[in-house]
């Protein structure tokens, strides 16, 4: 990312092609075999891969196109988390999972598919995972003795995942944590479970927290003020924030509390179908430089495009990069 | 030939070996051609709309994509209106020709004369209740609405002064907090709903009620004027919005995710629906086509100096202009109610091909229909409702993230259901009614993120009425 100025990413999730859902739910009733839709994500991953290139993304990623949701990727592949896998009927559902025992140290596999998107790019790359804290709150615990505890096991679990990510090449991992916005006097604990996460791994973090996008709608409202001051203890380097839909009050933020952190700039609300013009995102990107400099900014959607239909994530994509592209020119004459 | 007891007829009314007699006594008579008796289903129903758009005794054909007629027929039997002493007459009558005034041409029942009809209604409602020297809620079953009972009304605002107090606990309550009642019907209800919601506020001093802001929303500028007068003493926090009931989100976008609480009464079973039908395996789509029957056209000639032909013209002048358009409105009005009383829908099924076909609103996909159907019975005759789910997927965006909708209404709740008897469309006065299909709501609401339930209105013995709620789909 050095040299270049506010660098374009994603935030993890492109569009959901219609054909994938129904070959999900048809694998969720057994009418067609992992093999086929293994075969279909990987067409799905390059397909995402090659739009956002098109885009003019900077940072790319394998659109997130293998996960049910965000929490089922992870607890299919976490140790010790036992499954009910007849419990859900349509792919976007929650599996009911639990944690009866303490969970013992393996390998998650996400390295197989991070490998898949190096393959098919030669872009700039971002993993991105569920953090501790979201995954608490939607998986069981019926061992650890509090909420802190788990989170802070499934982060030592987790953390040699990241290892093995780093060592396969990635260089940018994003920490997905919208389940904060929900329980913010969890955030302490929060935090400590994102240092045990990151602890020792050699990457450039991002912690995104938005307000939720399931079924592409909020899932709380308020402020990103309950982040502060406790987030500034987060061993990462950048906070992804969502401001598009939200608007960018919350900018004043980083000029009170000054985080020794990068902003990942939300600038494309994700929860509309209109396409905001380049001059809009451009208008954005300009009033997040009156509280901080271009060095310290990064620019990309609000959260995950899967919700939107494939030809408004593109459009949406383009947009943004055209948008920033008209500031950088300002900037750099 | 396949007899459907949709409805057990009791003693002394029609019944199934009547039918039988009957078809073939016409059988005998060379009246029914036996080539279709193969493939000829009877249904018997009990109407339950005594104002409804057929006669006793009605014949659908199928038709394929290109309107050519198949094999499939049938013949509807409203077990209500038929006599039996003239069950033999009623067949005859429609199985021959018809001779009535065709106002239109076939098309699925959504985009039919009946909704701008119903439209016209809600528009002009005054002048048609000062000619029936009614209010229209007296046409409603029980003679007034479910709406406005006074302790579902109490129940109501409990429920969402609790959530206004969770929210306010957790430091998530709004400043404004955003309410909005669609199709205000009398304002009564959104009367009730502040009279009690104010008091409630005042006893436990909370001070919800001075950032209350309750939107009234209709299409009906004279219903919104009306609403406001009887929320008179409420001014302060209550504003009228003219919106479509179809698509509260076009006027109230900058409310996104902002409403806290939703509620709809009697607003679904009048938007526009079509109708599938399954039989043998095969999707039809109902399509209709408005007719005035000859005696009925007849009369209406009369009455008001005009010939058979100049029917068609003058019902599409008085869908353009209202009751004015003799220049003589209580002429007008006479024209109207007497035209929409003897208004009846013919009926053919048109194939479809496969279910990518079917009609499907916005927010419901072929799959979904494929699963709805999966658990369905195999023949069967349902809503699409069309209207009620355009209307909830453009609400539900709506809705804060903690926030609910409501809706009162008549639904059917499962597939089943629909096995068990006629679900509209009827008349009540000069609207449109039909059940509501809750089974669909459902699908739709899972694929938008939210649980869709439904509970019995209990305050009401006898209600046919059901509740709908939305919780948050996790």
């Amino acid at each position: 990312m050095a040299g270049l100025l506010l660098s374009t990413a994603v935030v993890g999730s492109y569009s959901m092609p219609g054909w994938l859902e129904r070959a999900k739910n048809d694998y969720l009733r057994r009418r067609i075999t992992a093999h086929d839709l293994d075969e279909m994500h990987d067409a799905a991953v390059k397909a995402a891969i090659k739009d956002q290139e098109v885009a003019g993304i900077d940072v790319v990623s394998d659109g997130e196109l293998r996960r049910d949701n965000m929490i089922d990727y992870f607890a299919l592949r976490l140790p010790g988390v036992e499954i009910d896998r007849g419990a859900k009927a349509s792919y976007y559902d929650f599996y009911d999972s639990v944690v009866r025992a303490r969970m013992p140290m393996a390998p998650l596999g996400l390295v197989e598919h991070f490998r898949f998107l190096r393959r098919f790019t030669e872009r700039r790359t971002k993993v991105s995972i569920t953090g501790p804290h979201s995954l608490v709150k939607r998986i069981r615990n019926e061992y650890y003795p509090g909420e802190e505890e788990f989170a802070v096991e499934l982060a030592r679990i987790m953390n040699l995942e990241l290892r093995e990510l780093v060592r396969a090449g990635a260089e940018e991992i994003q920490i997905d944590e919208p389940y904060y916005s929900g329980f913010p006097a969890d955030l302490p604990w929060g935090v400590r479970a994102i240092n045990t996460l990151v602890e020792g791994v050699d990457a450039r973090f991002s912690l995104h927290v938005c307000y939720g996008n399931r079924y592409g709608k909020p899932s709380w409202e308020g402020s990103y003020r309950y982040l502060f001051p406790a987030v500034l203890g987060a061993k990462i380097h950048q906070l992804t924030l969502e401001f598009a839909r939200r608007g960018g009050d919350d900018l004043r933020l980083f000029k009170e509390f000054d985080p020794p952190f990068t902003v990942g700039l939300g600038v494309v609300d994700v929860k509309a179908h209109d396409v905001e013009p380049a001059g809009v995102v451009a208008e954005r990107i300009r009033q997040a430089l009156e509280v901080l400099p271009a060095e310290r900014i990064t620019v990309n959607p609000d959260c995950g495009l899967l919700h939107l239909p494939r030809d408004v994530a593109f459009a949406k994509l383009s947009a943004m990069v055209e948008g920033t592209r008209l500031v950088r020119k300002e900037l750099t004459g | 030939m396949i007899v459907h007891l949709n409805f057990l007829p009791a003693s002394g009314a029609t019944d199934a070996s009547n039918i039988v007699t009957a078809l073939f006594g016409l059988l005998d008579q060379g009246r029914l051609d036996p080539e279709l008796l193969p493939h000829l289903r009877v249904h018997l129903d009990w109407l339950q709309y005594k104002a409804n758009f057929r006669e006793p005794v009605s014949v659908r054909r199928g038709a394929d994509a290109s309107g050519e007629p198949l094999a499939l027929a049938e013949i509807a039997i409203d077990v209500r209106q038929a006599r039996p002493e003239r069950l033999g007459e009623h067949l005859a009558a429609a199985l021959a020709p018809a001779d009535g005034v065709v106002l239109g041409d076939f098309t699925p029942l959504s985009q039919s004369l009946i909704w701008p009809c119903n439209r016209l209604f809600w528009q002009r409602v005054a002048d048609w209740e000062r000619d029936t020297g009614r209010g229209f809620e007296a046409a409603l079953p029980s003679g007034r609405s479910d709406a406005n009972h006074p302790d579902a009304v109490a129940d109501g605002v409990a429920d969402f002064w609790t959530l206004l107090v969770e929210l306010d606990k957790r430091g998530q309550l709004p400043p404004e907090i955003f309410a909005l009642e669609i199709g205000v019907g009398s304002g009564t209800r959104a009367g009730l709903w502040l009279d009690r919601f104010k008091a409630l506020d005042e006893a436990r001093s909370t001070s919800f009620y001075p950032r209350l802001r309750f939107l009234l929303g209709d299409y009906s500028l004279p219903t919104l004027d009306r609403a406001m007068s009887a929320v008179g003493a409420h001014q302060n926090v209550v504003s009228a919005i003219a919106m479509d009931a179809l698509n509260p989100m076009r006027a109230l976008s900058f409310l996104r995710y902002k409403i806290l609480y939703i509620h709809l009464t009697n607003v679904y079973d009048n938007l526009p629906v079509d109708e599938l039908v399954r039989r043998d395996g095969r999707l039809y789509l109902v399509e209709v086509r408005p007719y005035l029957p000859l005696p009925a056209a007849q009369a209406l000639c009369a009455a008001h100096g005009l010939t058979p032909a100049d029917l068609p013209a003058t019902v599409a002048r008085l869908l353009e202009v209202g009751p004015d358009l003799f220049g003589d409105r209580a002429r007008g009005v006479a024209f109207w109610r007497q035209f929409w009383d003897g208004l009846r829908l013919e009926e053919r099924l048109r194939l479809l091909e496969g279910i990518a076909d079917a009609p499907l609103p916005p927010g419901l996909a072929p799959e979904h229909l494929e699963d709805l159907l999966a658990g369905a019975p195999a023949d069967i005759r349902f809503h699409i409702s069309r209207g009620a789910v355009e209307s909830f997927v453009n609400t539900v965006p709506l809705l804060h993230p903690r926030g609910y909708l409501q809706v009162q209404d008549i639904f059917v709740t499962t597939m089943d259901e629909y096995r068990q008897g006629f679900r509209g469309p009827g008349k009540l006065d000069g609207s449109v009614v039909n059940w509501v299909n809750g089974a669909l709501l459902r699908v739709v609401g899972a694929r938008a993120g939210f649980d869709v339930h439904f509970a019995p209105f209990r305050y009401r013995p006898g209600s046919r009425t059901s509740i709908l709620y939305t919780t948050l789909r996790e």
